[in-house]
């Protein structure tokens, strides 16, 4: 007789953005965007990002989220779980040639006494949702135990300047998702972690239902503007997750405020099979976290889903006739179904949907 | 680095067979890759990729669902440390670097240019390089996503810039 496959849920999970640390600070309802006053943005075009005030290290900071979602688990525990950890490189790579980032991630797991690191990922704004992915699809097929997936990124002049170079970064003060006159993303503070498992030991905050990786093949950095990969993407989380689009309750956007807004609308509208799913871009509040994106946006999904509050598309100034979505705007809105959808999008084409089940 | 014991979420035994294969050896200049400017990291992994499927495929497009895992320890260093001189010394940066910020980049550039709509996943190996790409094709493959799995392997060092591809798909080799 065969098994049933394992199902993979989220036994804990911590964080820390511009909104604050802790769950409870990622439930605000207001945009965490101001100057920037972490370094020195003068020769910049732009100067304005959501950054928390009393940041430490990005070692430090993933050390406290990674921390923080093993509350619960046993030193032996935490030595037989391996970390998946999603970064953009050494903090100091560039500056520093003893500055590796196979060696920044052994000294996370070290410090936090576990196995070691089972993989790092380095694919821009896709890495935390990929390693989710990954993770979860070694769960359900039985190849793997606990695991932590971690992810981190805090704004820094590097990236910055780059963005700004690429006139990426929103001149108005706002990231303002599949709205009429966006201007562009606005970058943030994302760090968190999650520690994922087989349903049935532990306590779970949600179950992993459903995962779908795929490319665009269209372009070096811009999205397929009919968003065929992020659709298919899309389509394979809900495969994977045997749900139908009508029983979503909810779509949380990786639109920035960048043109590519409307490949995503594109993408989802087409996926979703005409079904008008809420949809709003978190990014809107806590800015875009590069590589520690897809990782905050799924436990903030989780946590707003659990609260029963679909969080605000802040920013929107008017319809865009090419992101015709169901968005929520002015207020948050009930959460009406424990099923809901995370989608991340990165250079290169990189498409991730992520599909979890809350439970409240 | 540390050993992983524990439960490494990885692929199960057995082994990924290999369709093409092209190694750049250190020291190797690439042919100059439009739009990507300062470092050889992306032109490296782009001909490296190119030899590759042009050995499976001939021309492009193949119009595959074939991933692309770039897998990198030194990561783009050349660029990195560019960047990081622009920046302390209050230099300008030109807009194409923006355009080469991050890996994914020559993936995308591939990508393109073949017609590879599988997924797209850069690693910074934990152990060796090609292990953890082949891994990474497996569960790739495995899980649906992919049928097929373009494995770029890219290391600016010391002894010079080095690049290996491999076109891998399920199953034992031969």
């Amino acid at each position: 007789m065969t098994e049933p496959p394992l199902r993979a849920g989220i036994t804990g999970l911590a964080v820390v953005s511009a909104l604050g640390r802790g769950a409870q600070a990622q439930l605000a309802d207001a945009p965490a965007f101001g100057p920037v006053r972490r370094f020195d943005v003068s020769a910049r075009r732009v100067a304005t990002a959501a950054t928390l005030a009393d940041a430490g290290t990005l070692a430090d900071e993933l050390s406290g989220v990674i921390a923080g979602a093993c509350t619960g688990l046993s030193a032996l525990e935490r030595a037989n779980t391996p970390l998946l950890l999603g970064i953009h490189g050494h903090p100091d790579a560039g500056r520093s040639a003893a500055a590796t980032t196979a060696g920044f991630a052994a000294n996370l797991a070290a410090r936090a006494g576990l196995a070691g690191v089972a993989r790092i990922y380095t694919c821009a704004c896709v890495s935390g949702s990929t390693a989710v992915a990954d993770a979860a699809a070694a769960i359900r097929a039985g190849r793997s135990g606990r695991v932590v997936v971690a992810a981190g990124y805090l704004v820094e002049p590097d990236q910055f300047a780059l963005f700004d170079a690429g006139r990426a970064l929103a001149t108005d003060g706002a990231a303002r998702p599949f709205s009429a006159g966006r201007s562009g993303l606005l970058l943030g503070d994302a760090v968190s972690a999650v520690v994922l498992e087989p349903v049935g030991t532990r306590e779970v905050a949600a179950e992993v239902v459903g995962w779908g990786r795929a490319g665009d093949a269209h372009h070096v950095v811009r999205p397929d503007p009919n968003g065929r990969g992020l659709a298919r993407a899309v389509g394979d989380a809900l495969r994977r997750a045997g749900i139908g689009p009508d029983e979503l309750g909810y779509v949380n956007a990786n639109a920035s405020g960048a043109d590519g807004d409307s490949a995503e609308a594109a993408a989802l509208r087409g996926a979703l099979d005409g079904h008008r799913v809420p949809v709003s871009s978190t990014k809107s509040v806590h800015g875009h976290g590069l590589e520690g994106s897809g990782l905050l946006e799924l436990v903030v999904t989780v946590l707003a889903v659990r609260a029963g509050k679909l969080p605000v598309n802040h920013g929107h100034l008017g319809a865009d006739p090419d992101c015709d979505l169901d968005l929520i705007l002015d207020a948050p809105r009930p959460a009406t179904s424990p099923y809901a959808l995370t989608v991340n999008a990165a250079f290169g084409g990189a498409d991730t949907a992520l599909l979890v089940k809350a439970v409240s | 680095m540390s050993v992983v014991h524990g439960t490494r979420p990885t692929a199960p035994g057995g082994d990924v067979r290999t369709l093409a294969e092209a190694v750049m050896p250190p020291g190797t200049v690439p042919p100059p890759l439009p739009g990507f400017v300062v470092s050889s990291f992306s032109p490296l992994a782009a001909a490296a990729a190119e030899r590759c499927l042009a050995t499976r495929h001939g021309n492009p497009p193949a119009l595959t669902r074939t991933a692309i895992v770039l897998v990198s320890g030194s990561g783009d260093a050349g660029m990195a440390e560019h960047v990081a001189h622009l920046v302390d010394g209050g230099l300008r940066l030109g807009p194409l670097l923006f355009f080469q910020a991050v890996p994914n980049s020559v993936a995308g550039h591939v990508a393109a240019r073949w017609g590879l709509r599988g997924p797209v996943v850069c690693l910074c190996p934990t152990g060796d390089p090609k292990a953890d790409g082949l891994a990474q094709a497996r569960l790739l493959v495995d899980d649906g996503d992919a049928d097929e799995v373009l494995v770029v392997l890219v290391e600016q060092t010391g002894a010079g810039d080095s690049a290996h591809a491999l076109l891998v798909t399920k199953g034992d080799s031969p």
